[in-house]
């Protein structure tokens, strides 16, 4: 056993590598991109930085631009998932079902605008139970009156495949996607070889038979750095990228009069953006993931935590509260897998239907402007979830 | 405590005198805990999979048992498919960042040469292995696949000996067929490689 003195050196040199490690940061520190010009130090990573006064500059600005109609569609539906790996502070239910909610907007000359673009991976989804409502959005779009043909943009809150496929069925809508997401990706590729000396699965993370997680630090796929960005979906951004369909987004982005992009840089993924739209209802703030439950913005609890940095998701909460402080709060955040979506729980997503047709995948008006009718049809299939059968749709392979 | 109302006899009375006991009584609380526990876990299991919310779907199939030899071709497959997977995603996004301008062409070229090698090594891989009867059209998806990410690479690669760009919009049809195929077959095999995001 080593003698007390001997302890003593030990800890005062530990004490002083601290103090030195700590003092001499510099070789951590990165250039700040960020467009803050407000003396701070710089950053390791840009923070997506807006101040409040810039926020409500923004809620200005965009008020000066047209009013537009919205509407949200299911693109599909996980069933059956653990509550608390979806809300780690939120356990009751066990067990709830996730919309995977895509917004649709429409501008007062008929352009449409998609933000997320749901999934398409349907072998995937289907063969084992893990999902259920998977209906194309292109069939989605017509059946609720909307034409595909005039969707001229598709932003994607972040680039995970449930929320960026089917990109390629809009071949003349111009993809956003943020840059700092494509970067994230690419870094994250070579994370095993040279960090964890092969460990760590960037890509596969799991037992190919039994689905458990292998390689320490024990380390799900969804917890990885780059998990869930298939090459189909890299393949679909880059397909809008070589077609010249494509805006690689840095930052806050004006989109169109009345529709501002802002980063949530790590809100969910690195790249995430949400999307602000102006609206006869006040400021609607489109999260993707980074709003993942509605009730999570409401009271202030995590949800859906991938490659979130939950001070970023928290920032972007905050960013909601800013951008809709004039009217209606937090009740205009849209979220896109609140579980209670579709019902007067969820307020703004409560004048909802049955997609006819749709295989049990439902659609929300929230708001009209411009003289736009109600899309809601006289009789609304209201049939709840439960009682509503779903089909597996045609895919290449069958088990 | 007595009841009121309730008329005992003796051997009531003696049972539950008997009952009373603090060893009796420490038995019986463990006994209560232990059914306790049982109806719990079977309330819960019962639970799962029913949830009164879930719209209701038609029966499909629950994955089929593997047999022995199918285990080993998808667990000799697993390290190939995520060698194919890292490739193709530095490879497509190299094209990304070169048409940005936030990678160099020596760079992307680089990359494409590295994937183009992963393919062929890939492809090598795969035709030692020995796929089971029921696996053979999978197996032969893959192949086709990695066929496909080979050709596609090999496009790219002109643009470094002739100059011109339009060989990656040459090259991506052949890409995004061979990244469906490997996501459908991956599907099959590994449904939890990508888990709800």
């Amino acid at each position: 056993m080593p003698s007390k003195p001997l302890l003593n050196h030990a800890m005062r040199i530990g004490i002083l590598a601290m103090v030195a490690s700590l003092s001499s940061g510099g070789s951590l520190l990165a250039r700040d991109d960020d467009e803050d010009d407000q003396g701070r130090p710089p950053q390791v990573l840009k923070q997506g930085f807006e101040s409040t006064d810039q926020l409500l500059g923004d809620i200005e600005r965009a008020e000066r631009g047209p009013k537009h109609s919205a509407w949200i569609v299911e693109s599909s539906r996980f069933v059956n998932v653990p509550h608390r790996s979806f809300q780690p502070d939120v356990g009751d239910p066990a067990f709830v079902d996730l919309p995977v909610n895509l917004g649709i907007i429409k501008a007062p000359n008929g352009d449409l605008t998609l933000y997320d673009s749901g999934w398409k991976q349907l072998a995937y989804i289907f063969d084992w139970n893990t999902s259920c409502c998977w209906h194309g959005i292109r069939d989605q779009m017509r059946a609720i009156g909307l034409n595909p043909d005039h969707v001229v943009r598709i932003i994607i809150g972040h680039g995970h495949w449930d929320h960026s496929g089917q990109l390629s069925e809009f071949p003349d809508a111009v993809l956003y996607v943020q840059k700092e997401e494509l970067k994230q990706i690419d870094f994250f590729l070579d994370y095993p070889v040279r960090f964890n000396g092969g460990h760590i699965r960037a890509v596969n993370t799991v037992d190919p038979i039994t689905g458990n997680q292998v390689g320490p630090p024990a380390q799900a796929c969804a917890r990885s750095p780059v998990c869930g960005y298939p090459p189909q979906t890299v393949q679909e951004i880059l397909g809008k990228v070589l077609a010249g369909k494509a805006q690689i987004v840095d930052g806050r982005h004006e989109v169109a009069p009345g529709m501002i992009i802002h980063p949530a840089f790590r809100g969910h993924t690195y790249g995430s953006q949400l999307l602000q739209v102006n609206t006869a209802r006040g400021q609607l703030v489109f999260g993707s993931d980074t709003y993942s439950s509605w009730t999570g913005i409401r009271d202030w609890f995590v949800a859906n935590i991938q490659q979130t940095d939950t001070i970023q998701q928290f920032l972007a909460y905050e960013k909601c509260y800013v951008l809709t402080s004039k009217q209606n709060s937090f009740n205009n955040c849209i979220s896109a897998h609140e579980p209670i979506s579709y019902t007067a729980g969820y307020p703004i997503t409560s004048n909802w239907w049955n997609i006819p047709g749709g295989n049990c995948s439902r659609a929300a008006e929230l708001t009209l402007a411009n003289g736009e009718r109600t899309h809601v049809p006289p009789s609304p299939d209201r049939t709840p979830p439960a009682s509503c059968h779903s089909v597996v749709p045609p895919h290449a392979i069958h088990p | 405590m007595i009841f009121k109302g309730v008329k005992r006899t003796p051997i009531v009375l003696s049972l539950m005198a008997g009952l009373l006991r603090p060893k009796a009584l420490i038995l019986g609380a463990v006994l209560a805990s232990l059914a306790g526990l049982v109806a719990f876990a079977i309330n819960r299991e019962a639970g799962i999979g029913s949830s009164p919310t879930s719209a209701q779907r038609t029966a499909e199939p629950r994955r089929p048992a593997l047999t022995a030899a199918e285990e080993q071709y998808i667990r000799e497959l697993w390290p190939i498919h995520g060698a194919v997977e890292r490739s193709t995603l530095r490879m497509s996004l190299g094209q990304i960042f070169y048409t940005t301008q936030d990678l160099s062409r020596a760079e992307l070229g680089t990359r494409v040469k590295e994937a183009l090698v992963s393919y062929q090594a890939a492809e090598t891989r795969l035709h030692a292995l020995e796929p089971p009867t029921s696996l053979r059209s999978e197996h032969l998806e893959y192949l086709s696949a990695v066929g496909l990410f080979k050709e596609s690479a090999a496009e790219v690669l002109k643009m470094f000996t002739d100059g011109r760009d339009d060989h990656m919009l040459v090259a991506y049809p052949k890409g995004q067929e061979a990244s469906n195929k490997i996501r459908e077959v991956g599907g099959k095999f590994w449904p939890h490689e990508f888990p709800p995001n």
